[in-house]
């Protein structure tokens, strides 16, 4: 087993989709039971950056990448390295909720039985385990056959959480996790990702600055594909050192 | 001078009539083509939703009640007859030189080639769709896509000569052999064959489409959980696509049990029962093309022929509603509606 500080560590990252050079020489790390959120305005490359930690981008055919991505130690896009174990331990919310066309109950046991897990009784457990994180178990335990997509909104997306924490993947990321919903749904989320911290490394893409203030520990800022600053999100939010920083946070860029 | 004046009178009063008449005319159609226009504006009335599809709904429900009707009559005589009645459709002898008529061995035909059609062409079909729509580079895509709906543009009789000279023969040297059956090839297995070829560029291109409109979202939340891109595909793709993969069936089976002329000219057309995929057989579409000349003057020959009709439309009627419930199943348990 090799040394590792953090679960996720970024050695000198760059990408590009084509000729376009999106992330440009990122180093980072993510500490393990925080929340880190990455902000930056528009097209600054944070959804590009969660992507290429549990190599989704590798889906797209003009994708290159330089550079090391650790996960406990190892570079995830080394040699033997497999995608479907990596993307196993890295869980991943997306923006708009994308629950499965199926039960709640198969959205939630689709990826253990992906995973081999047979065993009913053990399912059964998983369902509540993971519904009960996301704190939906009490709104659905009486539904659990009934189709996902005829959920709230904001019960989508704790079901596409509870979904990704089946496997029980020791890293979450989320990519604008609330930006879809309504406020109270967008509250009810944040407080389950505070809640979430104490077990897993949270990566949280937001354009929100309340947001990141109100949930994250650290903080990443973006800009063009630069990381301007890495620190703590306090320090970054009250005292920005770069203007560019600056301007993001009292909103004149974004 | 009185009498110019009256008319000139009469004139003035027609034309302001006239007048009147035309622009209420004019007022009326430009009102309707402007009802028309803004029918999807709120508070309107909706004249298209409400005329231009309610006309055609009732429109192909009454044609298909009247056909109904029209082949019940057509088929009374026979069902009346006492050589004949409802115990046709499970009698096995058709003879209508001794006025049996029979008409068992046509629907176990039909539903053998049928169901032999449908059992090939839409697994296969399912498959094709997959690797079109998921693993099938962008590039080759659209003219593979176009190939196959060409295909399904081919005229029947043109599948018909081409098994009765290629398929017919390679059933009777290649394939028979190797399991030692007699046959000239002419077959229940070419039947369903051949019908199974008709239908595949239908189940391909419908279920192609109906898995393309399957969210990108849904894809890369089935990777992030660490899928394959295989069992992306089946347990995702395909299973969210179900309902629409659904319909390619519908229709391949209403064209199955109805199609005529290819089937006719390999099948053999002999009044048996066939036991093996081997045997010639006799489909109700084949009867009735085949027979319909030399009965139209023996009333209740011709009755029959009717009655193997109305027993096709019932059927393809039925396996209609039963995959329209079966759509309807999977669109509820999937949350479509
Ligand atoms: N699949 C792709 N192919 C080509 N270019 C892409 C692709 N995905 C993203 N890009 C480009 O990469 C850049 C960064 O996109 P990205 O989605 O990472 O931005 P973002 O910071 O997440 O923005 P937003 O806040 O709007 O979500 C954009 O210029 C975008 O056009
Ligand atoms: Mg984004």
């Amino acid at each position: 087993m090799p040394e590792y500080e953090h679960n996720i560590e970024v050695h000198g990252l760059s990408t590009w989709f084509g000729k376009k050079h999106i992330l440009k020489d990122i180093t980072c790390y993510f500490r393990d039971n925080t929340v880190t959120a990455i902000m930056g305005p528009s097209g600054c490359g944070k959804s590009t950056l969660l992507r290429t930690l549990n190599r989704l981008n590798d889906l797209v055919p003009s994708f290159r990448r330089k550079g090391e991505v650790l996960f406990k130690g190892t570079d995830i896009y080394g040699v033997g390295t497999s995608v479907y174990d990596l993307r196993k331990h890295i869980g991943m919310v997306f923006q708009k909720p994308n629950p499965f066309p199926m039960s709640v109950f198969d959205n939630v046991t689709y990826g253990p039985k992906l995973h081999g897990v047979k065993d009913e009784d053990e399912l059964n457990k998983i369902v509540e385990t993971s519904l009960r994180k996301a704190a939906l178990w009490d709104e659905v335990k009486d539904e659990l056959q009934s189709p996902a997509p005829n959920l709230s909104g904001g019960q989508q997306q704790r079901l596409c959480i509870a979904r990704a924490l089946s496997v029980d993947p020791p890293v979450l990321l989320m990519d604008e996790p609330v930006s879809a919903l309504d406020p109270i749904s967008a509250a009810k989320i944040e407080e389950l990702i505070i809640e979430l911290k104490q077990d897993y490394t949270i990566i949280l893409v937001t354009h929100n600055v309340q947001q990141a203030f109100r949930v994250s520990d650290q903080a990443a800022f973006l800009y063009l594909g630069e990381l301007v600053e890495f620190d703590e999100t306090k320090r970054i939010l009250e005292a920005p050192a770069d203007s560019r920083t600056e301007a993001f946070i009292t909103g004149r860029i974004g | 001078m009185t009498m110019t004046e009256e008319n000139e009178t009469i004139t003035m009063q027609e034309e302001e009539q006239i007048h009147s008449w035309h622009s209420q005319l004019l007022r009326n159609i430009s009102k309707s083509l402007h009802d028309f226009r803004m029918a999807d504006r709120p508070g309107k009335v909706d004249m298209l939703g409400k005329w231009g599809l309610f006309i055609p709904a009732v429109a192909s429900t009454l044609i298909i009640v009247l056909i109904l009707a029209f082949l019940w009559f057509e088929s009374v005589p026979i069902l009346v007859d006492p050589s004949g009645g409802p115990g046709i459709v499970v009698s096995p002898t058709w003879d209508p030189n001794r006025d049996l008529f029979g008409i068992a061995i046509f629907i176990v035909g039909s539903l053998l080639c049928a169901g032999i059609a449908i059992g090939l062409a839409v697994p296969l079909g399912i498959g094709g769709a997959i690797f079109l729509s998921e693993f099938c580079p962008m590039r080759l895509r659209q003219p593979i896509k176009m190939i196959i709906e060409m295909m399904a543009a081919i005229p029947s009789i043109v599948y018909g000569l081409w098994a009765y000279l290629v398929l017919v023969p390679i059933i009777k040297n290649n394939i028979a052999p190797i399991t030692q059956s007699p046959t000239n090839g002419l077959s229940l297995l070419a039947g369903g064959l051949i019908l199974a070829i008709m239908l595949l560029p239908t189940v391909v291109t419908i279920s192609t489409d109906a898995l393309q409109t399957v969210p990108l979202s849904l894809r890369e939340a089935s990777l992030a959980l660490g899928a394959t891109q295989s069992e992306t595909s089946r347990k995702i793709v395909l299973s969210a696509a179900l309902p629409g993969v659904g319909a390619a069936v519908v229709l391949s089976l209403g064209r199955a049990v109805g199609e005529t002329m290819a089937v006719l000219m390999v099948t053999g057309n002999s009044l048996q029962i066939p036991y093996s995929l081997f045997d010639p057989t006799y489909v109700m579409t084949s009867i009735i093309t085949n027979q319909l000349g030399y009965a139209f003057v023996f009333p209740l020959w011709r009755s029959a022929l009717f009655a193997v009709g109305l027993v096709l439309l019932i059927m393809s009627i039925c396996f209609t509603l039963t995959a329209k419930l079966f759509i309807r199943w999977g669109m509820k348990t999937r949350g479509y509606i």
